[in-house]
């Protein structure tokens, strides 16, 4: 990572709009804002707010209408899908509200999988085996996403996140779906990674208490950061 | 420090270009196409290769059935009335004569396995109060035997013998009889032993019914035989002359060429390959050729859309996988790369168990009941040419079925795909 100077992102001036129809949705409106390294940066707002859609631009997922984004200085915001695939695989880690495992991998080979796109098979395992240690799930290698509780899907997918060492991890809402002893527990991971990894964390809630677990909070409201700390 | 500076620039570098990805990435498709096969819903798997299978006998089964037409026909016309080769007098001739010498020279020709001649007897029969007038052939029935097979198929009384002088046979079509078609034009029920009059340049002789033959050839089953010695004695003139020699070669294919030998052996003769000779029998056999080249086609389209349809909704069925492992950073390629794969698996497999089923199950029963039609009994016949070509277009097929929604899905937007949008 030592390519990334402390600006990881920069984000100048983004714009979004919906079109659902005739009618245009603004989601975001002109949007700066740095993420540096080592931030655990808390991203909250009400539905609609615009949060999600901010962190799929950040994650590469989408592309934004107008504005930049600088990935370590360069922009990638109208870099080819093929460029911006590499990207994710090898500098971002993004981790979705309901998961998103592959249903036919057991847990080793989710996390397993964006590693074997550099790497061996025999290295990408030992990896992944190390990331479920380290995310609390040892022993549970072998099991189906169907046969793991959400929370510990989370983890799965926190773990396939990291596997690749990312600059920064993003995470949708990841704990929306999971009762408050599994939100807790994939919290203590999301805190244990960025206060004894450094690892960067942009992280959305919902969630009051969470929204303090970070070392930076910005509070969006119709497409536009209205807060930040 | 200097070390890290480099390192610092390495990275630069690569983000700047973006990140190279070894060969190593191609074991991605094959990685995930094992656990799908390992672990996905062995109903839907049994399911999809099933209808493959289906799709592929669907195709062979309609071009076997009308090969094994074509070919029970071909073999019917050889077997029963006109042989391999049917050799005819010169032109302006009305019999070959010196027979005896003729035969001797054509059974002497390479590739020649029998030769038989034939006299056509003009005359007429009458059975209890009916008369007819069929084809009726003077034959010496050792001759015979090795280039028809009409011997074989007597289905009441036996075949003629070289010494048989007041015998005749005559075919099931002739006989009549409850159940046969062409009863309305025959003697209605005549069978072995009783007799015939055979009407011939104003005399009348009477024969008796020695066997009737049935080889479900219905122009076949319209003949009569008598011996040449039978002929010889009602007309002396007749003897060592014939109308056609029937000639029988060790290989079907092969005619053409022992055409072009006969021709030296016996200059001036005339020799019609079995499809020359077989006349109305070679429109149907063509009509059969017509209305299967039409069903394949058919079938093909109706393969094609299946297939397509069965891996496009497997496909589709992924979107919401496909834009995950995108999400993740495995090209679009390797998504792409892993379905086409996938569809080609199924199609092998699939082929293979329409094989199998094909070989070994619907081969076999259609040997133990035949398919019947007025032609005779009709089995399956592969053409292995055809069977390869047809398993080729069903795989190529799939994996064009399963490159166009694998390729598509890569395109969408990626948030969309996960949505299943």
């Amino acid at each position: 990572m030592d390519a990334f100077e402390d600006d990881i992102i920069t984000v100048k001036d983004m714009v979004k709009t919906y079109h659902l129809g005739e009618v245009e949705v603004p989601a975001l409106r002109g949007v700066s804002l740095v993420i540096k390294r080592g931030d655990f940066l808390v991203i909250t707002g009400r539905n609609g707010s615009g949060k999600s859609t901010l962190l799929h631009q950040l994650g590469l997922l989408d592309r934004p209408d107008s504005g930049e984004i600088l990935l370590g200085g360069t922009d990638v915001t109208r870099l080819h899908e093929k460029r911006r695939t590499a990207l994710r695989l090898r500098y971002l880690g993004y981790i979705f509200q309901e998961f998103a495992l592959a249903d036919e991998l057991t847990a080793l080979e989710n996390v397993m999988l964006p590693s074997m796109m550099i790497e061996s098979i025999s290295s990408s395992k030992e990896k992944a085996m190390k990331l479920l240690d380290l995310v609390g799930l040892g022993g549970l290698e072998r099991h189906q996403p169907n046969q793991l509780s959400g929370g510990e899907q989370q983890k799965v997918a926190i773990a396939r996140s990291l596997v690749n060492d990312p600059v920064v991890l993003f995470a949708d809402e990841p704990t929306a779906n999971l009762d408050s002893v599994a939100a807790a527990e994939v919290m203590s991971v999301f805190k244990q990674l960025n206060e004894e990894i450094g690892r960067t964390v942009v992280m959305i809630t919902h969630e009051q208490e969470e929204a303090h677990l970070g070392n930076r909070l910005i509070r969006l409201s119709d497409g536009e950061i209205v807060h930040e700390e | 420090m200097k070390s890290e500076d480099e390192a610092q620039q390495r990275e630069a570098k690569a983000l700047e270009e973006g990140p190279k990805i070894s060969i190593i990435e191609r074991k991605i498709p094959f990685f995930l196409i094992s656990r799908h096969l390992l672990r996905g819903n062995k109903w839907t798997l049994a399911l999809v290769i099933f209808l493959m299978s289906v799709a592929f006998i669907n195709l062979v089964f309609i071009n076997s059935l009308f090969n094994g037409i074509v070919e029970m026909a071909d073999e019917q016309v050889i077997a029963t009335t006109s042989g391999n080769i049917t050799m005819q007098p010169s032109r302006g001739s009305q019999y070959i004569e010196n027979t005896p010498s003729v035969i001797a020279r054509v059974r002497a020709t390479k590739g020649v396995v029998g030769a038989s001649s034939r006299s056509t007897v003009p005359a007429s029969l009458l059975y209890s109060g009916i008369e007819g007038n069929f084809q009726i052939f003077a034959v010496q029935p050792s001759g015979e035997k090795t280039t028809t097979n009409i011997y074989k198929k007597v289905m009441g009384g036996s075949y003629l013998s070289d010494s048989d002088t007041d015998s005749i046979v005559i075919g099931r079509q002739i006989a009549g009889g409850k159940g046969v078609e062409m009863n309305a034009t025959s003697f209605k029920g005549a069978k072995p032993g009783q007799n015939v009059t055979l009407l011939i340049g104003g005399q009348a002789r009477q024969f008796t019914i020695k066997g009737v033959f049935y080889t479900k050839y219905f122009e076949a089953d319209r003949q009569a035989f008598i011996t040449k010695k039978a002929l010889e004695q009602m007309m002396p003139a007749a003897a060592g002359k014939a109308s056609t020699v029937i000639i029988k070669t060790a290989k079907k294919g092969d005619e053409d060429a022992i055409i072009a030998r006969l021709k030296k052996t016996v200059p001036g003769a005339q020799f019609l390959t079995w499809k020359e000779a077989s006349g109305l029998m070679k429109s149907v056999t063509n009509s059969f050729v017509t209305i299967d080249a039409l069903l394949t086609t058919v079938s093909f389209v109706i393969a094609a859309v299946v297939i397509f349809i069965i891996v496009y909704v497997d496909i589709s069925d992924k979107r919401r996988q496909i834009g995950i492992f995108r999400a993740i950073g495995i090209k679009s390629y390797l998504v792409s790369s892993t379905y086409i794969l996938q569809s080609t698996i199924f199609s092998v497999v699939g082929v293979l168990l329409g094989s199998a089923i094909f070989f070994f199950a619907i081969i076999p029963y259609f040997h133990a009941y035949p398919f019947k039609i007025p032609l005779g009994d009709v089995t399956m016949y592969v053409n292995i040419g055809g069977f390869i070509w047809r398993a080729v277009a069903v795989i190529v097929v799939s994996i064009i079925s399963g490159m166009i929604p694998a390729i598509l899905a890569t395109r969408k937007p990626i948030l969309d795909e996960i949505a299943g949008q």
